[in-house]
């Protein structure tokens, strides 16, 4: 695929933003690749009604692309 | 392939929090990743060492992004090569978010949140006082 753009005047009055929030973008200029992800997870179990529980301590450190 | 220039008379931002960027000016490659465990409790208990975060799947599930398989060629024509712009109010810029004023080539950012709320049983919050 071509992709040809004719970039022109362009003058934005004022921008007003409440909030950018979880790996998102607020960009003035070019750019080339832009890759935004992520991932909220609320399932009906974290929903906890009742007397209060601690949440496991933090031992292991499984995670992605950690190398132990 | 030259970028445009960027020009903002001024930038309002309140706050910036867990690895979010305000950048201004060019850059290569942006990368930010963000992890966090959102707990919402009744009680005022906090004891610092909670929280397991692999044990969540939102947390530790690979997000599948689409491969860009077409072959692109582009070609810009900048007749006026700037973007203004008078005035940029942001209120909060949080959870590996970027505010960027310039040009870009690469720019890859991740945020996962697990949400617990955790409520005492209707009746029983004076106990916890």
């Amino acid at each position: 695929m071509n992709f040809e753009v004719y970039n022109r005047e362009i003058c934005v009055g004022n921008i007003k933003i409440t909030g950018v929030a979880s790996s998102s973008m607020v960009m003035i200029g070019d750019t080339e690749t832009i890759q935004l992800a992520s991932a909220f997870d609320t399932p009906p179990e974290s929903l906890i009604i009742g007397p209060f529980v601690p949440l496991a301590p933090d031992v292991t450190s499984g995670y992605v692309g950690e190398t132990i | 392939m030259l970028g445009r220039l960027s020009k903002v008379d001024h930038i309002n931002v309140t706050i910036m929090s867990y690895s979010s960027i305000l950048q201004i000016g060019d850059s290569q490659i942006v990368n930010g990743f963000s992890r966090a465990l959102a707990v919402q409790r009744e009680a005022e208990i906090f004891y610092g060492n909670e929280g397991n975060l692999p044990d969540f799947r939102a947390i530790v599930k690979p997000i599948p992004l689409p491969p860009i398989t077409e072959d692109i060629t582009y070609r810009f024509h900048h007749f006026n090569p700037v973007i203004k712009v008078k005035g940029l109010d942001v209120i909060g810029v949080t959870n590996s978010s970027i505010l960027h004023v310039g040009n870009s080539k690469d720019i890859s950012l991740e945020a996962r949140i697990m949400h617990i709320r955790q409520l005492l049983p209707f009746g029983h919050e004076h106990e916890m006082r």
